[in-house]
């Protein structure tokens, strides 16, 4: 088994698909092409950060809580997303989709690694960074996925306009980065 | 001809390739820097700096998901 393993991951188009990052331009093309046939299998643009909105809400049901009031899921077709559960919620099935290729092309690349965390200001970095990330995606009605990639691609102005100010946050975390972690 | 090392390891982008920078413009010509990551995208972006400034540029391999970028100033 070890010496199959050893054999194909020296194989010179093992190491082209799974092995060797793709270039910009080949990601590109790649993610034009899947969002495409997404659009036209289900009928809605590709978004990311919706889904984890619902799980927020699935966990807080959990613990007994309830949303039926809270503004952002008042809608009946929020409450029937709800009701219907994680498992019929095509956004969130995407998501597992996506840590799951993440999981499986780390491993065909044999990259997999348990990574330290280096600091107390990277955890704090990466909770403060990721609230702060979560609830704007929600304010602006997406993330960089929703709102700026599937945007574009559906010819909306918002797209750009999200794009922009995208730049401006850019432009300020890299200033902060610079000065926290450098 | 001094030999200098940066860890990186466990270290997102962009941090690996800023603080690289930084080191590098402390070195003098011939002098090597030894890059410790271990963040796939920095594989990418900090050879392709050092390229772009005209240093000479190996990366190895050293473990499942770690590699050693060298670096010689040019």
């Amino acid at each position: 088994m070890k010496q199959f393993f050893d054999k194909i991951s020296k194989n010179r188009y093992y190491a082209m698909v799974f092995k060797n990052p793709f270039t910009y331009v080949t990601g590109a093309v790649l993610l034009s092409l899947f969002q495409i046939a997404l659009f036209a299998y289900s009928g809605n643009p590709w978004g990311v950060s919706g889904a984890f909105a619902n799980w927020g809400a699935w966990i807080y049901r959990l613990f007994g809580g309830n949303v039926d009031k809270w503004y952002y899921f008042s809608s009946s077709g929020a409450q029937q997303t709800l009701d219907a559960g994680v498992l019929n919620n095509s956004g969130s099935l995407m998501n597992f989709g996506i840590a799951a290729g993440a999981l499986l092309a780390t491993l065909l690349a044999s990259q997999f690694k348990f990574k330290k965390i280096k600091s107390i200001k990277q955890v704090v970095a990466a909770v403060l960074g990721g609230l702060i990330m979560g609830y704007g995606a929600r304010l602006a009605g997406g993330c960089n996925i929703g709102a700026l990639f599937s945007s574009i691609a559906s010819l909306s102005l918002s797209g750009w306009v999200f794009a922009l100010f995208l730049l401006v946050g850019a432009f300020i975390g890299s200033k902060l980065l610079a000065k926290f972690f450098l | 001809m001094a030999e200098f090392e940066l860890d990186c390891l466990g270290e997102a982008c962009p941090v690996p390739l800023m603080k690289t920078e930084k080191k590098m413009a402390g070195l003098k010509s011939g002098d090597t820097l030894i890059v410790h990551i271990d963040h796939s995208c920095a594989m990418k972006n900090v050879p392709e700096w050092a390229r772009k400034q005209g240093h000479n540029v190996e990366v190895e391999e050293v473990g499942d998901g770690e590699w050693d970028v060298i670096i010689e100033k040019c």
